[in-house]
């Protein structure tokens, strides 16, 4: 996979949270897309890049809303830190959906719905937008995060007797959407899965593990149903967005 | 010792190498399993020969997550061939026409599969060269892959050549006891042979307290072991030996013909840096030593 050397415009730090912006002249994100990036060009350890959805883009600066989770993140999200991304891959969010929409979030992953409420808004498609505040969020999370959604509603879970159900319950009643747009916690995406069965069309961006981020290792396995039987899809270019029904969870 | 003559600026060093009979453009290829055919621009430039995804007589679905980890300069899949089996394959072999050589990799549960496969392909004229998959589980000895000894070795690859009279067939193999089944391949009458396949390996998670995943280790991390056993093998058999491994430079390319290879697989190295780069690389080492890069096999 080809890796672009990028000059880095901002770099934020939020506890464990990290937002990089960085200049790209190269195709323009859709939203639900994500990019491979990696630290250095010299060093092949970490081995492999890692995946992270375009969080925003605006006049050729995109931005990465990532945790720091392990050694790959700790030296993307470092200070001076030099940054190699890859053109923004996969198949992301279906915009095409008519009506208000609904985006629900939770944790870090609500990264890619930024770019989201920004290409519906240019669409002329309403959305709600609910983002979970997990009870272990620091302190201050809420008031950073808010920074960049606006127009969302914060769901706190701190006291919800089910915090993976704590954002679907906000929605009220499903029908009034047209779609649901959804990424966050794996137990989050299930519950909307399950909700919006036989009610709602609901798009679920998947975050699987990846090597390749091209189809060529079949590493990002995810089960799904083809032609009636469960099989394996790849996450890097089946996805990383999948229609909730043909997910075989 | 290698020879070094004047340095011939400005030349283009020849890239050709010849494998088997066939005139590859370059040394490269890729290694199975590594490139799919959503990943196929600009191989033509890259590339000597095209090798697709291990394909098996049936469709797989392959293993369940999780299926990748990465380790230390290196990562550990667990895929389990999933692949659409080989008559669908073949009705798509046209994807994989890039106007390479086409080496197609196969794998089977038992040798006599291994042997059909090899009849069905050998009357496909888009299909340049077979490389037998000899890393999966051998059904009628108990699970035990097929190059776990010499015999077995042996027992397909000579059931393979009878029914592949006519095209250059491959024969990879893993590290263990690569000697003896390298020469058992020869002997069986194996055209060349692919070292190495990825190394049995465990990925446990502490945290968790389970196996996080049973695989195989491949990447910068198998470099080492792979040039040992391309040179100790390239040392005995006659037949060509493809070097694979841990490939992630044009001096790594460089490494592994100086220790005996004929031509070099790309495998994990390609998920992580550009094999175009790897090549450009690889053609600046052979103008700066005024070298072929035929002229690097086993020099050394
Ligand atoms: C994701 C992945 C899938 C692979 N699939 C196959 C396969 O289908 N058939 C095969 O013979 N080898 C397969 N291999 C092994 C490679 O072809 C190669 O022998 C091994 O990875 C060592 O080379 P490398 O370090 O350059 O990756 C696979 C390796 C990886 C990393």
């Amino acid at each position: 996979m080809k890796l672009h050397e990028v000059e880095v415009a901002a770099r934020e730090r939020f506890g464990n949270h990290a937002l990089l912006r960085y200049r790209w002249p190269g195709r323009i994100p859709e939203p639900g897309q994500f990019v491979m990036a990696r630290a250095s060009a010299q060093s092949l350890d970490p081995f492999l890049p890692r995946p992270l959805f375009a969080h925003d883009y605006e006049d050729g600066v995109m931005s990465l809303l990532f945790e720091v989770r392990g050694r790959g993140t700790a030296l993307l999200a470092e200070e001076d830190a030099r940054l190699l991304v890859s053109n923004p891959v996969g198949q992301g969010f279906d915009t095409d959906s008519g009506g208000l929409v609904a985006l629900v979030g939770g944790g870090v992953w609500v990264s890619p719905l930024k770019l989201l409420g920004k290409s519906l808004g240019r669409a002329g498609i309403a959305c709600d937008t609910f983002l979970e505040i997990p009870a272990t969020a620091p302190q201050g999370y809420a008031a950073w995060i808010s920074e960049s959604y606006p127009d969302a509603t914060l769901v706190p879970t701190e006291g919800t007797p089910d915090p993976s159900r704590a954002v679907l319950d906000r929605l009220g009643a499903l029908e009034r959407y047209a779609a649901i747009y959804a990424s966050g916690p794996a137990e989050m995406l299930d519950v909307a899965k399950r909700t919006a069965a036989g009610m709602v069309p609901a798009q679920l961006a998947l975050r699987e593990r990846m090597a390749c981020a091209n189809g060529s290792c079949y590493g990002c396995a995810v089960p799904v149903w083809k032609s009636g039987e469960r099989a394996y899809a790849r996450a890097c270019v089946e996805g990383p967005v999948f229609p909730a029904e043909v997910l075989a969870w | 010792m290698v020879a070094r003559p004047e340095k011939t600026a400005g030349v283009a060093p020849d890239l050709a190498v010849k494998l088997c009979g066939l005139s590859l453009a370059t040394p490269l290829m890729p290694a199975a399993g590594t490139l799919a055919k959503e990943a196929l621009d600009g191989a033509k430039e890259v590339y000597g020969a095209m090798v697709p995804k291990t394909v098996t007589p049936g469709p797989r679905a392959g293993n369940p997550p999780p299926r990748v980890a990465e380790v230390p300069s290196g990562m550990v899949n667990s895929i389990g061939l999933q692949n659409p089996g080989l008559e669908r394959f073949l009705k798509d072999l046209h994807v994989w026409d890039v106007g390479l050589p086409l080496f197609v990799s196969v794998a089977a549960d038992t040798v006599a599969e291994f042997a059909a496969m090899c009849e069905r392909l050998a009357s496909d004229t888009k299909v340049t060269a077979v490389e037998l998959n000899l890393s999966c589980p051998n059904v009628e000895h108990g699970g035990l892959q097929f190059c776990a000894g010499p015999g077995t070795v042996s027992d397909v690859v000579a059931a393979c050549r009878e029914a592949l009279p006519e095209k250059p067939l491959f024969a990879k193999l893993t590290n263990e006891g690569v000697v003896a089944n390298a020469v058992a391949a020869e002997g069986a009458g194996a055209d060349a042979l692919t070292l190495i396949n990825t190394i049995p390996a465990l990925v446990v998670d502490a945290r968790e307290r389970k196996v996080f995943m049973r695989g195989g280790l491949s990447g910068p991390a198998i470099k080492p072991v792979a040039l040992r056993m391309v040179y100790e093998v390239s040392r005995v058999v006659e037949t060509p030996v493809v070097g694979v491994g841990g490939v992630s430079s044009g001096e790594d390319v460089a490494e592994f013909m100086l220790a005996g290879a004929t031509a070099v697989q790309v495998g994990a190295g390609s998920f992580v840096r550009e094999p175009r780069e790897m090549l450009d690389e690889f053609v600046a080492y052979l103008r700066e030593n005024g070298l072929r890069a035929r002229e690097l096999t086993g020099s050394i």
